[in-house]
C-alpha cells in the first residue's frame, strides 16, 4: 500500500521523508541526541582540559585573587587575562581548573549513586515481583517507609558525623536513598508481566525462573529501566549538590557543590564576583538539561505514541 | 430523505513507509430512519470512515479527498467549533468499551446533563432532569440508575446509559462502532433490541459496525461489507446473505460455522493416528477439583478422566466467569486446586519433582486466546518455537531445528520464507497463531489445551485456524481440550462438549445431543441468544432482560446437570 514517488522530490517532501526515516529509527530522536551531547560536553570538558590546561592552578594562591574572565573588569578595575581566562575565586584558584576537575565530579557522583542504587533496585524488584509472599511485603513495605524519609535530613546528619568523605562513600551514601523508586517501578511492571502471554509461553516451554527472568523479562524492561536510571542521575545530583552546598560534601575534592559553598560563603554576590557562583551553576544548569532531554527522548523511544511525525 | 451522503470519500495515514490508504473512494448514502451495517475485517477502514464523519480521525489520518454531507452540512467544511456543535446533536457516537468510556467519578445523570449543557446551555435544572429521565427510560433502565455512579452498573447497563446518552439530543445520524463486542451473548441480545428501539423511535440513522455476520444479519437494514479500505458490496441485508456478489463477502458468510450446518473441517483420513496416551492409565484427570478464589467458588468440585489412547477433541463451553478458563489453567499446573488432585499420567500435576515436571511440560501444551501477547516482542518470532525444542531435547543440530520449524509451519499452512526470522510485530493475528499452533505440533504433545484460540482472530480465518487444531488431533494424535464461548464451533470440532455455568456442569455429552438438541434451560438459552446470519430464523423467544436475570439467578441456585450420552475413552462424573 506505500506509495514510492517517481518525481524528483520537492524540499518538503525531503523534510517529510527525513522525519519519517527518523520515526523508523528511533534513536535518531533530537531530544536524546541533543542531550547526550550535553552530557558528553561535560565529560569531554574533564578529558580535555586535563590534557590542555595546568591542573596546579586549582591550588589556593596560585593566581591572583578575583581576577575577572576575560574582557570583564572586577571592582577593582582589573581585568582578565590570558593566565586566567575565567577568573580565579577569592582564594586564588583558577576558575577553569576548578570546573575541569569539578564539573566530571558531580556527574559521578550521580552516575555511580544512581548505578548502585538501579543495581539494588533490580534486585529487590524482580524479587518482590517474583517471589512473592512475604517477601514482597518485607521489600514493599522498606521502600514504601524509605520513600517518606527526606534524605536530605538523614544525610546531613550522617555526614557531619563522618566529617570529611570522599566521592565514592558520598555515592555509597545517596545510593541508599536512590533505590527504592526503581524497586517499585520493576516490581509493577514485573507483577503485570508475569501474567503476560510470552511469559505463560515460556513457563509452558519448562523454562526455569532465572531464564523467565533474564531472558524473558529483563530485555522488555530495558526502555524503563534507562528511564529510571536518567531520573535517579538527576535525584543523585541534586542530593549532592545540596550536600555540598550546605557544605557537607568532600572537603578537599573540588566539586560544583562546593565551589558554590565557597562563593556564597565569600560574599561573592554582594562583591559581584559573578564567575564565582555563576559558571558553576550554568555547568549545572546544562547538566540538568542534558539530563532532561535524554529523559524526554527515552520516553519517546520507548514509547512511540508519543513521537511525532 | 437521505442523511448522510459520503462522496468519494478516501483517507490517507502518512507513515514512515509511505502513505497508507486507510479508505479509497468510497461512496455511500444513508436514508432517514434506515439501519446499516459497515462490517469488514480489523483494519478495512470501517472505524476510520465513521470517524471521519465527525472528524474525529487519529493523527496523521487525514481526508485526502471526497465530500461528506450530512443533513445538508458539509460535514469536512465546518470549523472546530461548529463541529463540536454538531456532535451529539447531529451526530453521535456509542463507543466500543462502554465500561471505559463512562466517568468513574460522576453520577450517571450529570453525565448525561453534561452534554445537553455543551449544546443548550441555558437548559433549567428542571428540564435536564426531565429529560436525562427520559433518555433513560428510553433505554430501559430505571429511574434510580441516574443517580448511581458507573461502577455500580453492570457491563450491559453501561452499554445502555452510553446509547441514552447518544440519544439525549435526538441526533440525525448514530454511530455504533461494536457496542456489543464486550458483552456476553445473552446481554448481547437484549442490548441490540433497546438499540434498534431507541433508533426507530427518534428516527435517526443508524451505522453499526462490526464483524459479526449472524448480529448484522439480525439488527441491520442493509449492509456494507468493506475490504481494504475499499465498499465491495452494499445492498439490502437479505439480498447480500442470500446471493452475495463479491468474493469476499460469499467468503465472509460461508466462513460463519452454524449448528447443524455443513462442517468447514476437512473429511477425517480413513485410518486415524494412534493415541499416544500410556494404557490404562488416563492421561488427565480431575479427582474432585475445586477452585476457590476469596470467597467466590469459580469451580465446584468435578471430576473426569480423559483417555488418550483414541485422541479427541473435548470441548469445555460458557459464558465469562463459568470457571472455563479456571479449569485450563489448573490443567496447565499454574494454578494449584483448592481441594482434589489434578493427575497426569497417574502424578499428582502439584506434587511433582523436576525431571516429572518437564516431562508433564513436554506433554501437555497449550494455545492461548491472545496471539497478540504470546510472543515476546523482544526475540524474532522463532524464539518461541527453538526454545522448547531445545528445552525439551528434540533438537539433535541446528539444521534439524530449522527443519522442524520450517516443516511445522508449512503444516499450517504458514510460508516459512515469510515468517520466520521476523519479529513478532511485523505478523498479523491470525499468523500468530497459526504459528502457536505449529509450536504445538513441533512439540508434539500428548495433551493440547486451546483456551478460546480464535476469539480475536478475524471471522474469515477463524475456521482455517480450527482446522489447523483439528488436524492436530486427526493427522497427529493429539487429545485436545478445546475452551471455547462459541457453541457453533464446538459443535463442529469436539467429540464430547461439557456446558458449564458458574463453576457447575450444566450439560455434557456428545455435541449432536447437547447443542443440537439442548435439554439443560442455560443451554436452551445460550443457543437462543446466538445472532444467527439468517433473517428468517430470527433472535430467540422474545423475552426481557429481566425474565433472562431471573432465569439465570434461578439455574445458579439449581445447579441440576444433564447427562446426555458417554463417549469411550472420557468419564465424567
Amino acid at each position: 500500500m506505500a506509495d514510492t514517488p517517481a518525481t524528483p522530490l520537492t524540499r518538503a517532501e525531503k523534510a517529510t521523508a527525513k522525519r519519517a526515516r527518523r520515526f523508523d529509527n528511533p534513536w535518531l530522536n533530537p531530544k536524546l541526541i541533543w542531550g547526550a551531547s550535553l552530557l558528553l560536553g561535560i565529560v569531554a570538558l574533564g578529558i580535555i582540559g586535563r590534557l590542555l590546561w595546568n591542573l596546579e592552578l586549582v591550588f589556593t594562591g596560585s593566581s591572583l585573587l578575583k581576577i575577572p574572565p576575560i574582557g570583564f573588569e572586577n571592582l577593582r578595575g582589573q581585568a582578565g587575562t590570558l593566565a586566567n581566562p575565567v577568573g580565579t575565586d577569592g582564594a586564588g584558584r583558577d576558575m577553569l581548573a576548578l570546573l575541569i576537575i569539578g564539573a566530571p565530579n558531580t556527574l559521578f557522583v550521580g552516575l555511580m549513586a544512581s548505578m548502585i542504587g538501579m543495581t539494588i533496585g533490580i534486585v529487590l524488584g524482580f524479587t518482590a515481583g517474583f517471589v512473592g509472599g512475604r517477601t514482597d511485603d518485607t521489600i514493599r513495605v522498606l521502600s514504601d517507609v524509605m520513600i517518606t524519609i527526606p534524605p536530605l535530613l538523614i544525610l546531613v546528619v550522617v555526614q557531619s558525623v563522618f566529617g570529611d568523605v570522599s566521592l565514592t562513600l558520598m555515592s555509597l551514601l545517596i545510593a541508599g536513598f536512590v533505590w527504592q523508586s526503581p524497586t517499585r517501578l520493576i516490581r509493577a511492571q514485573v507483577l503485570s508481566m508475569r501474567e503476560a502471554g510470552y511469559v505463560q509461553m515460556a513457563r509452558l516451554s519448562g523454562a526455569s525462573t532465572s531464564h523467565i527472568m533474564f531472558k524473558e523479562m529483563l530485555p522488555n524492561l530495558i526502555p524503563y529501566l534507562f528511564g529510571s536510571f536518567i531520573a535517579s542521575v538527576t535525584t543523585s545530583i541534586v542530593t549532592a549538590v545540596g550536600l555540598e552546598v550546605l557544605g557537607l560534601g568532600p572537603q578537599r575534592v573540588p566539586t560544583l557543590g562546593r565551589t558554590i559553598y565557597e562563593a556564597i560563603n565569600a560574599g561573592a554576590l554582594i562583591q559581584n564576583l559573578w564567575w564565582w557562583w555563576g559558571l558553576p551553576t550554568l555547568l549545572l544548569a546544562v547538566m540538568f538539561i542534558g539530563l532532561l532531554l535524554v529523559n524526554l527522548g527515552l520516553d519517546e523511544v520507548s514509547n512511540p505514541r508519543l513521537r511525532k511525525l | 430523505m437521505t442523511v448522510l451522503d459520503i462522496q468519494n470519500l478516501s483517507i490517507d495515514f502518512p507513515t514512515a513507509g509511505g502513505v497508507v490508504h486507510a479508505v479509497t473512494d468510497l461512496s455511500l448514502q444513508i436514508e432517514k430512519g434506515r439501519r446499516i451495517g459497515f462490517i469488514g475485517e480489523s483494519g478495512s477502514g470501517k472505524t476510520t470512515t465513521a470517524l471521519a464523519v465527525m472528524q474525529m480521525l487519529a493523527a496523521p489520518g487525514r481526508v485526502a479527498g471526497g465530500q461528506i454531507i450530512l443533513g445538508g452540512t458539509d460535514m469536512l467544511a465546518l470549523s472546530e467549533e461548529e463541529m463540536r456543535l454538531s456532535r451529539l446533536s447531529k451526530v453521535s457516537y456509542i463507543p466500543q468499551g462502554a465500561m471505559n468510556s463512562l466517568n468513574p467519578i460522576m453520577r450517571i445523570e450529570d453525565q448525561l446533563w453534561d452534554g445537553i449543557i455543551a449544546h443548550e446551555p441555558t437548559t433549567t435544572k428542571a428540564d435536564l432532569k426531565r429529560r436525562s429521565d427520559e433518555a433513560l427510560a428510553s433505554v430501559g433502565l430505571l429511574p434510580h440508575t441516574a443517580r448511581l455512579y458507573p461502577h455500580e452498573l453492570s457491563g450491559g447497563m453501561k452499554q445502555r446509559v452510553c446509547i441514552a446518552m447518544g440519544v439525549t439530543l435526538s441526533p440525525d445520524l448514530i454511530i455504533a462502532d461494536e457496542p456489543t463486542s464486550a458483552l456476553d451473548v445473552v446481554t448481547q441480545r437484549h442490548v441490540m433490541q433497546t438499540l434498534k428501539d431507541v433508533q426507530a423511535k427518534i428516527g435517526a440513522a443508524l451505522i453499526l459496525i462490526g464483524h459479526d455476520m449472524g448480529l448484522m444479519a439480525q439488527s441491520v437494514d442493509e449492509l456494507a461489507v468493506l475490504k481494504d479500505g475499499e465498499l465491495v458490496e452494499h445492498g439490502d441485508v437479505r439480498q447480500i446473505l442470500e446471493a452475495p456478489k463479491h468474493p469476499y463477502t460469499k467468503d465472509l458468510i460461508s466462513s460463519v460455522p452454524l449448528v447443524g450446518g455443513e462442517s468447514f473441517l476437512d473429511p477425517a483420513p480413513a485410518e486415524p493416528p494412534k493415541g499416544r496416551g500410556k494404557p490404562g492409565v488416563p492421561l488427565l484427570a480431575f479427582e474432585d477439583v475445586s477452585k476457590v478464589y476469596g470467597n467466590v467458588t469459580a469451580l465446584h468440585p468435578m471430576s473426569f478422566a480423559l483417555d488418550g489412547e483414541v485422541p479427541k477433541i473435548v470441548s469445555i463451553v460458557g459464558q465469562s466467569g463459568s470457571g472455563k478458563s479456571t479449569m485450563g489453567s489448573l490443567m496447565l499446573g499454574f494454578n494449584a486446586p483448592s481441594t482434589g488432585r489434578v493427575l497426569f499420567e497417574g502424578q499428582d500435576v502439584a506434587t511433582m519433582d523436576q525431571a516429572a515436571s518437564l516431562d508433564f511440560r513436554k506433554n501437555v501444551q497449550a494455545v492461548f486466546q491472545d496471539p497478540y501477547a504470546c510472543f515476546n516482542p523482544f526475540y524474532r518470532v522463532d524464539h518461541a518455537l527453538k526454545f522448547p525444542f531445545k528445552r525439551f531435547g528434540y533438537a539433535t543440530s541446528e539444521t534439524q531445528t530449522q527443519q522442524a520449524m520450517e516443516d511445522a509451519c508449512v503444516a499450517v499452512g504458514l510460508d516459512p520464507a515469510l515468517i520466520l526470522r521476523r519479529y513478532p510485530h511485523q505478523l498479523s493475528g491470525g499468523q500468530r497463531q497459526r504459528l502457536i499452533v505449529a509450536r504445538a505440533l513441533m512439540l508434539q504433545p500428548k495433551l493440547l489445551i486451546a483456551d478460546e484460540p480464535v476469539s480475536m482472530v478475524d471471522a474469515s480465518l477463524r475456521s482455517t485456524i480450527l482446522k489447523n487444531i483439528h488436524d492436530l488431533k486427526d493427522r497427529h494424535g493429539i487429545s485436545i481440550l478445546y475452551i471455547t464461548h462459541d457453541l457453533a464451533t464446538a459443535y463442529h470440532v469436539s467429540d464430547y462438549v461439557i456446558v458449564l455455568y458458574q463453576g457447575h456442569v450444566a450439560e455434557a455429552g456428545p455435541p449432536k445431543q447437547v447443542i443440537g438438541e439442548p435439554q439443560h434451560e442455560y443451554t436452551r438459552l445460550l443457543i437462543d441468544s446466538i445472532p444467527w446470519p439468517d433473517i428468517d430464523r430470527g433472535w430467540g423467544t422474545p423475552t426481557t432482560e429481566e425474565e433472562d436475570a431471573a432465569r439465570l439467578a434461578r439455574l445458579a441456585e439449581d445447579r441440576q446437570t444433564v447427562m446426555r450420552g458417554d463417549i469411550p475413552g472420557f468419564t465424567l462424573s
